[in-house]
């Protein structure tokens, strides 16, 4: 999986690309830590490429929202592909996690 | 002619994800699969082997286990796991409940849970001091 940031309006977009499995999901947990510890504190995930999500990618965006709502920040989810969004919504994800068809409407 | 199936050996170690999942893709490419059938079949993979790489072996030696893939229908995929770890038996686990909202969530508890929607068939049962796992899925079931 790769991760690209960008930022817009007062948020950081993480535009993930390719699968964020049981393998991949350190490397986003770390990098909302380093986020979150840099005052970061608005963070739309762009998940327009992200093909696959397993427990675990679930697990680490389901972290990073608490870690945002505990610095009185939040995390946006805009795009999903309708493979994500159908593990999404099994999950129960898409009423728990604020989801937007865009990453502009995340990010307004 | 006979009906297709493979067999791919695993270490128990999480770097083996991908490459079941590629495994997975291969096999299912002849028979027309969707998007949707690929990806639920390699996330229902993925919780089972992480659940069995995670907790089935804690002497923390190297162990190897297996995953057998076949077609018993060409719209039906099927994946039986085969592992010598600890006797368990993750369909057993408690129904999570995904109405809560996010401050009540307990991290973890989905993996299975999403096992058990994305799959029309999953059959735990322990022989031979074996773990056996089968899942299968329709291929293009109806949404």
């Amino acid at each position: 999986m790769d991760i690209i940031e960008s930022q817009l309006n007062s948020a950081t977009v993480l535009a993930l690309s390719g699968r964020l499995d049981g393998l991949a999901s350190p490397a986003l947990d770390q990098k909302i830590d380093a986020l979150v510890a840099s005052g970061v504190r608005t963070v739309v995930f762009d998940c327009s490429a992200l093909a696959y999500v397993s427990s675990a990618g679930l697990r680490s965006f389901l972290t990073s929202a608490k870690k945002l709502k505990n610095a009185n920040g939040k995390a946006a989810f805009a795009a999903l592909s309708p493979s994500v969004k159908e593990v999404f919504e099994l999950s129960g994800f898409l009423t728990v996690l604020e989801v937007h068809p865009t990453t502009a409407s995340a990010a307004a | 002619m006979s009906s297709p199936a493979t067999t791919i050996t695993l270490a128990n170690d999480l770097a083996e994800i991908p490459r079941l999942a590629e495994a997975v893709e291969a096999f299912c490419e002849p028979f027309e699969p969707s998007m949707k059938d690929i990806l639920g079949l390699q996330l229902a993979l993925e919780e089972l082997i992480t659940n069995i790489i995670n907790y089935g072996y804690p002497d923390g030696q190297p162990h190897t286990f297996t995953v057998d893939l076949s077609a018993p229908a060409a719209d039906r995929i099927r994946a039986v796991i085969t592992d010598d770890a600890i006797a368990y038996d993750p369909l057993a686990r408690a129904e999570v409940d995904v109405t809560l909202p996010l401050d009540e969530r307990p991290i973890g508890g989905l993996g299975v849970h999403l096992v058990k929607k994305l799959m029309d068939v999953s059959h735990y049962e322990r022989r031979d001091g074996k773990n056996i796992l089968t899942i299968e899925r329709r291929l293009n079931r109806p949404e």
